[in-house]
């Protein structure tokens, strides 16, 4: 009996261990999807932890994902860019979803987050990244435009500036304004710098 | 009597797996971690570098190909957590390498703003002795594209390029320090 409490103890202080010694380094982001490819329907959990399709959420001239994060400073420079984004184009049929991969962040950081900054859009929560490594997003703020039939049209950053002050384009909008009018994208990928997406 | 000397002996061997354990788990990064965020705090005590604002053309000169020294540029802002707490590591490489060989620049993407308060004060607290640029840019689409089409713009980003200014090494995120040590000495002609 007294040799099996001791091996248990020996192996609990052996997991401690491997774990205190594991450090996390970020992994390889896969590639992101070619503009023009067709996203998958997926099913991630609201910061409730209720089930939402892709297919539930969008809206019926496309949907925006935007991969954010509560504690980075780039994301939360955008959060009232955002929420005005969302206002602006639910009545045009186009859906705002953010999604949240960050490993170091819970369901309830990301609902406490939403609540303090206004956020009304639904917040996905990706545990273990899944969708992020679909997408290839490696940042937050990163966003991705799908049209009513989940063809990527624009991947990339929001507008030009965290510092809303210094913004002289948005290609997000720009992307979303030609899909409305029945236009090309003008531009359909653009970078930005933004804090790594924390992953498993 | 042997029974006795048996479970003594298993005593003993049971004490010094648990030392080796707490040894192990005290040593541990996530404990050294700790260390680093205090050590952080300490008012610094060195001459520390300075950091000076660049344009995009001044930036690719610094990268410019047909250096004859392997460089290391490491892509980073005070607002970043992961590149805070990786600079520690980096500030070491670069007191370890310089001398054999090694050129090392950090380029922060803070604001214009912040070059004379948030950016000195972290060249403070770090005793950073690379020279250090703010990247001033409107559009950093064309930068991050030029330094790597792969590269999305997420911090930290840590490049390695060889005497011809050919990429030989790059991170995305946090740096895996044993990996990059790894890829310098080799680097470097010093294969560990």
């Amino acid at each position: 009996m007294r040799k099996i409490a001791v091996i248990s103890l020996i192996l609990s202080l052996l997991a401690i261990a491997l774990v205190a010694n594991a450090r996390t380094f970020d992994t390889e982001v896969p590639a992101p999807p070619m503009i023009g490819a067709t996203i998958g329907n997926f099913t991630l959990p609201d910061t409730s932890g209720a089930s939402h399709s892709l297919d539930s959420l969008k809206g019926k001239n496309g949907t925006v994902l935007i991969f954010i994060a509560v504690q980075c400073p780039v994301s939360n420079a955008y959060n009232e860019r955002m929420e005005k984004l969302a206002q602006d184009y639910k009545a045009k049929g186009i859906n705002v979803i953010g999604i949240n991969s960050n490993l170091s962040e819970t369901a309830a950081d990301v609902r406490d987050h939403a609540a303090s900054h206004n956020l009304t859009f639904t917040i996905l929560k990706d545990e273990g990244n899944k969708i992020a490594d679909t997408l290839g997003a490696g940042r937050t703020p990163e966003a991705y435009f799908l049209d009513a039939k989940s063809t990527l049209l624009y991947h990339g950053r929001i507008d030009n500036s965290r510092d809303i002050t210094q913004v002289n384009s948005s290609e997000l909008r720009d992307a979303l304004d030609a899909a409305l009018a029945g236009k090309p994208v003008p531009k359909s990928t653009a970078s930005a710098f933004g804090c790594s997406i924390k992953r498993a | 009597m042997f029974r006795k000397f048996r479970t003594a002996r298993r005593r003993i061997i049971s004490g010094g797996v648990l030392v080796l354990l707490m040894g192990s788990l005290f040593s541990s990064p996530v404990l050294a971690q700790r260390k680093t965020a205090h050590t952080r705090r300490k008012p610094a005590t060195t001459a520390p570098a300075k950091a000076r604002a660049i344009n995009v053309e001044e930036l690719k000169a610094l990268l410019k190909r047909d250096r004859n020294r392997p460089l290391l540029v490491n892509w980073w802002a005070t607002w970043c957590n992961p590149c805070r707490e990786e600079f520690p590591e980096l500030v070491k490489i670069d007191g370890d390498y310089r001398a054999k060989g090694l050129d090392f620049i950090a380029i922060s993407l803070d604001d214009l703003a912040d070059l004379k308060t948030a950016v000195p004060q972290f060249i403070r607290e770090m005793k950073a002795t690379m020279p250090i640029y703010l990247l001033n840019v409107q559009d950093p689409d064309p930068v991050i594209n030029y330094v790597d089409g792969k590269w999305g713009g997420d911090l930290p980003a840590t490049f390695l390029y060889n005497n011809n200014g050919e990429v030989v090494y790059k991170h995305f995120g946090r740096i895996n320090t044993p990996e990059l040590r790894a890829a310098i000495e080799k680097l470097l002609g010093n294969k560990q």
